[in-house]
């Protein structure tokens, strides 16, 4: 069956997976847990690292990885509902099966800039999914890096993603800040309102420190002014990138931005890197 | 080297037949393109290029990769087995056998594809040299040189007139060559002789085309400033959005994978796709690419920078089909002179 | 034609400088005799290099309903079958009449290259000249001299509508109306002869050729939906795969859906990278719409009533009409 028995497995052809345990984590995100039919791991992987995710007959599509490499026993996907592929999923219960293949493109240099250093993560909305595994990681290294401030912004409190974490796990590590806004008042909110870009500029955080950001375009787009004026430099900041992605291995020849393929070269850019590339994303 | 007497063609292709599937230009409707051979068919190794190139032989327009079976909740996945015997492609022009090695550099590098991988390693490639170049033909602006054999090939063949001259370049070739020898010859003092004759006609020839002087090197300048480039508003305006010219040509190699079901069970597979298509890129939140002048420029700055970036050499080999077929004479030459400033 | 392409960089020129209109289609010659593209000119020095000649064969008339999502005004050349595109595209809503200057050009015929290759003359060739019924081709060698027609398109053997039926300037003296020889729906009774089965093998075969390139739906005046379903994998209808069922499947559903409104440019037949004759499928239909409803040709008057888009008490059933049965 899935071929696994032999060496010379195509990329392209996914293994089974089953749906452990689902969790609904906003109207339209959820959380899917999903192991080997035998158990454990479908592979491993790194921080910002995605899976393509099969389910015929609809089709595939891909999805950063949610949960951090250091989970030993399963992978977390959180998907929201916004094509065919994700409506599907969707509609899935604990024990289906589905395809799984990767894991894909490159990660947050987890091992490298980031080691020693404060670190400010930005997040909007489903935005959170891929930065969720890095910080999980560096919170169980914690000793391996400096101060973590997380902002984290979404329209309504409703629409937070990873509550459980967001407001308790993160909040209570040791050096480590959650900043949360929504878009607008809203009854039983005492929190933050505002959008992310200006949230930042309130904050008056200090410069020295990598940021890795992931939201929607136009919040990216803002963030990235505000960085600058405030002093950031463009060596000091990550995001990660989604395309259409078919083939996940850089031949199908979709997801490029200029002669980057976003599923091998990515998703993962530092900012120096991406305008080099040209503005078609 | 060998001679293979044009005469000993219908044996040799039948004896090829036996042990390999064999490809050939087969003319058909006026038209010639390759096909598998079967007795009967016409084969036309006189005409130059074939309307399609031969990449359809080593990647498939279509090709099922995967079946499955699923009840909503079980789900079962089989890959499939090509099942191909080994191959020989027969008559390849050098700048389509270069083309293949184009195609390699994409799909044989980590992660390799296997089905392209084991397709690839079934088959014999024997090239054919171009007597008579024609008027579209550019090669030679991509460095190569279409008297000899290209690199990639397992057998090269020159055409003698009433024979051909046959020079296996790898083992593959020799293996081909030693299992057909019994209808060859060995090659005279004066075959090789007429092959030099020939080989310096062809580059004369060569020399002479009227795209001759077509140098992509005129494209200068940083990836950004080539993309940001006005020229690209002005040349697709033309441009009817069609795949044409994807689908001929001997080196785009973009895919799609699309699942087909009936009922509970289906297949997937992947299948020729062109990035001149509205939804190539659409995803469900959105389309990077919504004009035409994006796709446009997507196309030519693949072959001409992007691909170049990542690989060393230009994503184009000069066959011309593009010249020939595009609805509206639209094509890479022109594409090259004014993105080097003429016209 | 050289004093008809004078005339027709000179009325481009002139309504650039006056302000006539913002942008003129024409055509341009390239790197080959047969290499005529569409040009799109802005400048008044550009209109310099427009052409007029016997390889202007590419239909200027779709390309307005991208060039007029721009608020200006366009001045465009149109041939016979072109301005029957135009009409259509008329008719379908999709340009706006006001907001375009058609110069009519009277259509000799134009010549298909492939036929030139065909006949071993391609070789050397520098140049291809036509006056009146002749052909002149040009070679360092010289010049030899030909029949027009033994190199015209298919398609113009059997043009009805030579001239433009829609113009604002008329830019020279119509030629002969009815310049056909070959009967009009020869190819079309051929396939008819055939028994169901035969002609099912027919089409089977040459749509199985199809590559899926698009081509002949892109150059269609008739197929100007704004999303394609062949584009629209949401739809759910077609797949990309090279199999004969969804051949089959889009050239019939492009065949019905130009049904009674292609205007028989022949362009289809004319692009199709791999020789399939799509004409003749949508001609076929044009042949009975005529038997049906009375003559109806697409195009050349929008303000009549099309066959199908109209419903009469009187109209007959085809399906009583004809045999049934076969494929």
């Amino acid at each position: 069956m899935s071929c696994s028995c032999h060496g010379h497995v195509d990329p392209l052809v996914p293994k089974i997976a089953v749906i452990e345990h689902i969790r609904k984590d906003t109207p339209d995100v959820t959380t899917f847990r999903v192991v080997n039919p035998a158990g454990g791991k479908s592979f491993t992987s790194l921080p910002g690292q995605c899976a393509m995710i099969s389910v015929p007959p609809i089709g595939e599509a891909m999805f950063s990885i949610t949960s951090s490499p250091t989970e030993e026993n399963f992978l977390e996907l959180s998907i929201k509902k916004c094509g065919i592929v994700t409506e599907y999923l969707h509609g899935l219960e604990v024990g289906s099966e589905i395809g799984i293949r990767g894991p894909y493109g490159n990660n947050f240099p987890v091992n490298d800039e980031l080691k020693g250093k404060d670190l400010l993560f930005i997040a909007g909305g489903i935005g959170l999914a891929p930065l969720r595994s890095v910080i999980n990681y560096i919170m169980d290294k914690r000793d391996d890096y400096g101060k973590v401030d997380i902002v984290y912004g979404a329209r309504t409190p409703d629409d937070l993603v990873h509550k459980e974490d967001i407001f308790n796990n993160w909040p209570n590590r040791l050096a480590t800040n959650v900043f949360l806004t929504v878009d607008r008042e809203c009854e039983g909110w005492d929190g933050h309102v505002g959008f992310v870009p200006q949230y930042i500029k309130e904050l008056g955080l200090d410069t020295n420190k990598v940021v890795l950001i992931c939201g929607p375009p136009i919040m990216i787009k803002f963030v990235l002014q505000g960085l600058e004026e405030i002093g950031f430099k463009k060596e000091q900041i990550y995001t990660t990138f989604e395309l259409r992605m078919k083939c996940g291995v850089g031949k199908c020849g979709r997801c490029n931005i200029g002669d980057k393929y976003v599923c091998k070269d990515g998703p993962v850019f530092r900012l120096d890197e991406i305008q080099r590339l040209p503005d078609e994303y | 080297m060998k001679v293979l007497k044009k005469e000993k063609f219908p044996q040799i292709w039948q004896a090829i037949n036996q042990a390999y599937e064999l490809y050939l230009p087969i003319e058909k409707d006026d038209r010639v393109n390759f096909a598998q051979w079967t007795e009967g068919e016409t084969v036309n190794l006189e005409a130059l290029k074939t309307e399609i190139s031969p990449k359809d032989v080593i990647f498939p327009q279509s090709e099922t990769y995967l079946k499955f079976e699923s009840d909503g909740k079980k789900l079962q996945l089989e890959s499939v087995e090509s099942e191909n015997r080994e191959y020989v492609l027969f008559g390849v022009r050098s700048c389509d056998a270069v083309s293949f090695n184009l195609i390699d550099n994409v799909f044989l590098r980590e992660p390799i594809d296997r089905l392209y991988e084991k397709r690839r390693n079934k088959g014999t490639i024997v090239s054919l040299a171009c007597s008579e170049p024609e008027e579209n033909c550019f090669c030679s602006s991509f460095q190569i040189k279409p008297e000899e054999a290209s690199p990639g090939v397992d057998v090269a063949a020159w055409d003698l007139g009433d024979k051909i001259l046959w020079k296996p370049v790898t083992e593959k070739g020799q293996v081909l060559t030693q299992k057909f020898a019994q209808l060859m010859e060995d090659a005279s003092q004066q075959d090789q002789e007429e092959l030099i004759k020939l080989q310096n006609a062809i580059k004369e020839k060569v020399k002479e085309l009227p795209l001759a002087s077509v140098d992509p090197k005129v494209i200068k300048g940083e990836l950004k400033e080539i993309f940001e480039s006005k020229v690209w508003d002005e040349l697709s305006q033309s441009c009817l959005g069609c795949g044409a010219c994807t689908y001929i040509c001997p080196t785009c190699h973009c895919y799609d994978i699309q699942d087909f079901a009936g009922g509970n069970c289906g297949e997937r597979f992947r299948c020729w796709d062109s990035c001149m298509f509205s939804e190539f890129t659409l995803m469900a939140h959105g389309n990077p690419r919504t004009t035409q002048k994006q796709r446009f420029r997507q196309r030519f700055m693949h072959k001409l920078v992007y691909y170049p970036n990542n690989h060393g050499s230009y994503a184009c080999v000069g066959c011309g089909r593009c010249i020939e077929k595009c609805p509206v004479n639209m094509n890479i030459v022109k594409v090259i002179k004014r993105l080097g400033g003429e016209g | 034609m050289e004093k008809i392409a004078n005339k027709v960089r000179e009325t481009a020129r002139l309504a650039l400088a006056n302000g006539e209109v913002n942008k003129i289609l024409g055509w341009k010659k390239g790197d080959f005799w047969y290499d005529s593209y569409p040009a799109f000119i802005t400048e008044e020095e550009g209109t310099a290099s427009l052409i007029w000649d016997s390889f202007c064969v590419a239909n200027l008339s779709k390309y307005l309903i991208e060039q007029l999502k721009e608020d200006i005004k366009v001045g465009v050349f149109l041939k016979g079958c072109d301005a029957r595109a135009f009409n259509q595209l008329l008719k379908d809503n999709r340009v706006d009449r006001d907001k375009v200057v058609i110069y009519g050009l009277p259509c000799p015929g134009m010549i298909d290259p492939e036929k030139v290759k065909k006949a071993g003359l391609a070789k050397g060739l520098l140049d291809v000249q036509k006056s009146e019924d002749e052909v002149v081709f040009i070679t360092k060698e010289g010049e030899q001299k030909f029949s027009a027609r033994e190199f015209a398109y298919d398609k113009c053997l059997t043009c009805q509508y030579p001239n433009p039926v829609v113009y604002d300037e008329l830019l020279a003296e119509e030629v002969e109306r009815n310049n056909t020889t070959e009967y009009f729906y020869q190819d079309v009774e051929e396939i008819e002869k055939m028994s169901p089965d035969e002609r099912f093998a027919y089409w089977v075969e040459q749509f199985s050729k199809c590559i899926r390139c698009n081509a002949c739906r892109n150059v269609c005046p008739a197929c100007s939906c704004e999303k394609c379903i062949f584009d629209n994998s949401k739809a759910n209808v077609a797949g990309k795969a090279k199999v004969d069922s969804e051949e089959q499947f889009f050239h019939i559903v492009r065949a019905y859906h130009v049904a009674g409104r292609c205007v028989d440019c022949g362009e289809c037949s004319r692009v199709c990278p791999v020789g399939i004759p799509l004409a003749k499928l949508n001609r076929k239909i044009i042949k009975d719409i005529t038997e049906f409803y009375g003559e109806h040709n697409a195009g050349v008057n929008p303000s009549l009533d099309a066959p199908l888009e109209t419903f009469k008490l009187e109209d007959i059933d085809p399906f009583e009409t004809r045999a049934k049965g076969g494929k």
